[in-house]
């Protein structure tokens, strides 16, 4: 199998170094209260970690590109994954539970305005069936 | 139709057309692999994005319960198995089985120092009862303000766990790797094993970049 591309060994040693250094310097940045700005930084230093182990060590960069499209393609499934995830948990106070939400979502949406009532069962029903009713016991 | 071609290399499968097409394959297969382990650890992602973003003062806080010298030199031990796995990909490229064998040892050898750490770092926490879920009873100073730490504790014990399952597997085999380089069934015409368990350990380290700075380091 000589047609395989052999890295240098001086690859493998000044990757592993970077890694190394890379390591400290996400933990030294987390003592420093950046606020929100920390997490951002932590996953950055993270994914430039995870990029030279996926190019250099598993060799995605020398290979058919098929594998790295793979690859690609489970960080694209996590995203979806995630948002849409996310579109549930963060905003499930906006069902009109949460008072400080200032338009909680209609109950009834307004494209049914135009339709005639119906029961549950799907039968019509007037809309003021109930008050014709009490006239009629009244009179 | 093609016939068998006498001359061919005893690890050739007959139905690929030449060896490079079946070490192609191979690697494909395996990414595809690949594809759905970093699925099944996005689930695991998911759930501690969703919560951390309900309790986040609880895991800033929770977080300090760890230890982060245990978790800072299981990144360095971690991330030196990940050179030697590569460099015994390297040493069997140049047919130096010697070396090979040598660096597949050195990562076996991390490998068993990563989940020692591990183990240390868990048997305190039983001790003291940081644990998941029904199980957590730990009320020391530094907890008892907290709000709910043990959802903290399930997710890192489910997202350690399940990585620690995955070196202990890898363990297993690297140790296989050692057996068949150092009987000769691993050369540099044929070492696709060690390539494909290569992309699995790298994997594993790769996970761990990720799980350090989300449990270790949070604010």
């Amino acid at each position: 199998m000589s047609e395989h591309h052999i890295t240098p060994l001086r690859t493998y040693l000044i990757i592993a170094a970077s890694l190394l250094f890379l390591s400290g310097v996400t933990v030294w940045v987390s003592y420093i209260d950046l606020g929100s700005f920390n997490i951002v930084l932590a996953m950055f230093v993270a994914t430039v970690k995870a990029s030279l182990v996926a190019f250099f060590f598993m060799h995605l960069l020398w290979d058919d590109k098929k594998n790295l499209t793979m690859f690609l393609m489970s960080l694209m499934f996590f995203g979806i994954f995630v948002t849409i995830t996310m579109l549930d948990t963060e905003f499930r106070g906006d069902l009109g539970l949460n008072p400080e939400v200032k338009d909680p979502i209609n109950k009834r949406a307004a494209f049914y305005d135009t339709l005639p009532l119906t029961d549950t069962h799907g039968h019509p029903v007037d809309e003021h069936s109930d008050e014709h009713h009490e006239d009629k016991d009244h009179h | 139709m093609a016939h068998h071609n006498p001359d061919a290399p005893s690890h050739l499968k007959h139905y690929f057309h030449d060896v490079n097409q079946q070490y192609e394959t191979s690697k494909f297969a395996m990414w595809a692999f690949i594809l759905t382990e970093v699925l099944t650890f996005a689930g695991l992602f998911v759930a501690y994005i969703v919560y951390r973003s309900w309790y986040p003062d609880m895991f800033v806080d929770a977080h300090k319960l760890l230890d982060v010298n245990k978790g800072l030199m299981n990144t360095i031990v971690l991330i030196t198995s990940s050179l030697t796995m590569a460099l015994a990909i390297w040493a069997i490229q140049k047919n130096n089985k010697k070396l090979s064998v040598f660096m597949l040892l050195a990562t076996f050898i991390f490998a068993l120092v990563f989940l020692g750490i591990k183990f240390l770092e868990y048997s305190h926490k039983f001790e003291v009862g940081q644990l998941p879920g029904e199980f957590y009873s730990y009320m020391g100073p530094d907890a008892v303000h907290l709000n709910n730490p043990h959802i903290f504790f399930s997710i890192y014990f489910i997202m350690t766990g399940l990585h620690g399952l995955h070196v202990a597997i890898g363990m297993g085999l690297i140790a296989w790797l050692v057996y068949s380089t150092q009987k000769g069934n691993l050369t540099s015409e044929y070492y696709t094993p060690m390539e494909m368990i290569g992309i699995f350990w790298h994997l594993v380290d790769l996970i761990w970049i990720y799980l350090f700075p989300l449990f270790y380091l949070i604010g």
